[in-house]
């Protein structure tokens, strides 16, 4: 742990090119997640978020571009570097991703055996901490198999807060979970940040919970930041995507008859 | 034309880059196993649920091996009049080739096939992802103890399915067919040499540490493949592909490895 | 972070100041365990902690646990705003006795 505990780390992207064959992910991603604050990086399907929160974590590597957190530039440091840096993250993944062999308890226990020498009463008195913060004390000894998925999303938080990470990460977190489970998790998340002082990035489509939750928001659309700022901010844009994401429009495309018609009907003479 | 040969290509490119990869795992894994800290309970609980899991089969089929060799072999020394030879052609027979191979091959049905599946869902899932993220390398957290407790198992397991299988030929020879106890055991004793044990000793070496890591990379390398995209069937594609890679390269090296120590 | 035992009238206080985080926890466990181990009172010092992380929070977690068993009064002296909106989320301002003097405490001894 660092001495500058006190304030949550920043994180800048620069110039960010991801390709996937042929393909171009991300074109020039160029962003800025200010610190100790709720940044929801939004965007439809394919735009690149979850791309996007791959590379800050050090799951993909871009094909050019820097990711600058904690005085280090993630795209080009090395594994121990990079491993160094995941010490101070936390990740709460779309499925929740709990190892199925181990309990709720020893999911989040993991961190601390491995990195840590605490006492396992330590341990356990930490676990029990995390798990009261996530409303969750008595799925202590269950398995992830028997969870529902509002509890596997908070018993993956939970796992994810377990080390007082500076920075964490939501992929998702309301996808799969009913509207009035996805506000009590949007709840956790602001509580948490009011308590404990994170820098959190939020990956999500879900319009309500990002105008809930967040201080800072990010839309991406096809591989490209076309705007970024206050809730506010991005209220008042008038970018037509924006505008078509905040309107919850379907994408038009013009349609020209004569195309479409040959588009339903070939081949079938 | 151009579309065969194209397909060919990609093939031949996938096949290489799996073969690179995997060989690549087998250094990182070495290089874990070298370098503290040692986690024993790892790789034990491992060798409990490669051999443990595979114990019941091991030891149905060695016995039953084991009395279709006795079988055979009476079949074929009686007409030659060498029935004494009894003893030393199972016993041979069994250490040398079929103890190592039939175990390798029970143990990628039986345990193998349930390796790539578990790496399988579990990177499919993003549990290991989740490991990357915790600062946990899933190399040596999820793949070294598992290879090194192939390595350990498979040769314990093959000399179980030995000792099983001489006495299923035993059993055949001796008690069913009459032949004298006493030239079916001393055939044994004198037959097997130090090199004929040492033979199976390094066979079943070898065919653990391939199995566990052909299976392992199968399924922690699953996004890297076609079956990557394709959920829970395409963990049923790569388990059957590891399944079948593996018992190839079994069959395969076994050939090679007794040749090289002829 | 540092930390520092005084024999007070009565109780032992145990002044620590700076980063309480994984690095340190330990440490201050063992002294927490080691001056109620002595069977006196023990009241802990928070002013001077910038920053406070949920295993030191278990360390006085467990020390209010030993004290309670022991029928050996513990409490949390001037707890600084940091460590109070841990506490707070942690819901375990309820649990601890928190004084805002070293008075207050001797007080009820």
């Amino acid at each position: 742990m660092t001495n500058t505990s006190s304030n949550a780390p920043s994180i800048r992207i620069r110039d960010l090119y991801v390709d996937y064959g042929a393909r171009h992910i991300l074109k020039g991603v160029n962003l800025d997640i200010p610190s100790g604050k709720i940044t929801v990086i939004m965007g439809g399907s394919g735009a690149g978020k979850s791309t996007l929160l791959r590379c800050i974590l050090g799951l993909k590597k871009p094909v050019s571009g820097s990711i600058c957190m904690l005085g280090k530039d993630v795209v080009t440091a090395s594994l121990k570097e990079i491993y160094a840096l995941r010490k101070e993250m936390g990740v709460a993944f779309q499925g929740g991703a709990l190892f199925s062999s181990m309990s709720v308890a020893e999911n989040i226990q993991l961190p601390l055996h491995e990195h840590t020498s605490l006492d396992q009463h330590t341990i356990e008195i930490m676990t029990r901490i995390k798990l009261d913060m996530v409303n969750m004390l008595d799925a202590e000894k269950l398995m992830p198999s028997e969870l529902s998925g509002g509890m596997t999303k908070r018993a993956a938080l939970a796992r994810a807060i377990i080390m007082d990470p500076k920075l964490l990460f939501f992929d998702e977190p309301s996808a799969g979970l009913d509207p009035s489970t996805a506000a009590e998790l949007d709840d956790l998340i602001l509580k948490l940040k009011g308590g404990l002082r994170m820098t959190i990035v939020v990956v999500t489509h879900e319009m309500e919970s990002i105008f809930k939750i967040a201080d800072y928001i990010a839309v991406m659309s096809e591989g490209e930041l076309i705007a970024a700022g206050t809730p506010e901010e991005i209220r008042a844009s008038t970018h037509e995507v924006v505008q078509d994401y905040l309107n919850r429009k379907p994408r038009e495309g013009i349609v020209d008859a004569d195309e479409h018609l040959r588009a339903l009907t070939e081949g079938s003479d | 034309m151009q579309n065969f040969l194209e397909r060919i290509g990609e093939r031949t490119l996938g096949i290489l880059e799996e073969t690179g990869r995997t060989t690549s795992l087998l250094v990182v894994v070495l290089f874990h196993m070298l370098q503290p800290p040692y986690r024993l309970y790892p790789i034990v609980r491992q060798i409990y649920f490669i051999g443990a899991r595979s114990l019941t089969l091991i030891l149905f089929s060695g016995l039953t091996i084991g009395m279709v060799l006795g079988l055979q072999f009476y079949n074929i020394l009686e007409r030659f009049g060498a029935v004494d030879l009894l003893g030393s052609g199972v016993a041979l027979s069994v250490i040398r080739e079929l103890g190592p191979v039939m175990t390798a091959l029970m143990v990628v049905g039986r345990a193998g096939s349930s390796i790539t599946a578990e790496l399988g869902i579990m990177r499919i899932t993003e549990q290991v992802d989740a490991l990357e993220c915790m600062a946990i390398s899933p190399d040596k957290y999820l793949v070294a103890p598992k290879v090194v407790a192939g390595l350990i198992s498979v040769p314990l397991l093959t000399s179980i399915f030995d000792f099983v299988a001489m006495f299923g030929g035993y059993f055949v020879g001796v008690v069913m067919f009459g032949v004298a106890e006493g030239s079916y055991m001393n055939g044994m004793i004198d037959a097997v040499q130090w090199e004929d044990v040492r033979l199976g000793l390094v066979k079943s070496i070898i065919f653990g540490g391939l199995v566990t890591l052909i299976c392992c990379a199968k399924g922690f390398y699953m996004h890297l493949s076609k079956a990557g995209s394709q959920g829970a069937e395409g963990v049923s594609h790569v388990t059957t592909d590891a399944v079948v890679l593996s018992s190839i390269s079994v069959l395969f090296s076994d050939f090679l490895i007794g040749a090289l120590m002829q | 972070m540092e930390s520092s035992l005084k024999s007070e009238k009565g109780y032992d206080l145990l002044l620590l100041s700076g980063e309480v985080d994984l690095q340190y926890s330990p440490k201050v466990r063992e002294k927490i365990l080691g001056a109620l181990r002595q069977g006196k009172p023990l009241l802990i010092d928070m002013e001077s902690v910038s920053y406070i992380d949920s295993s030191g929070i278990a360390s006085l977690v467990e020390g209010f646990q030993t004290a309670k068993s022991a029928k050996l009064p513990y409490g949390l002296l001037n707890i600084s705003d940091p460590a109070m909106q841990v506490l707070t989320l942690t819901r375990l301002d309820k649990i601890f006795s928190l004084y805002t003097s070293t008075e207050q405490f001797s007080q009820q001894l």
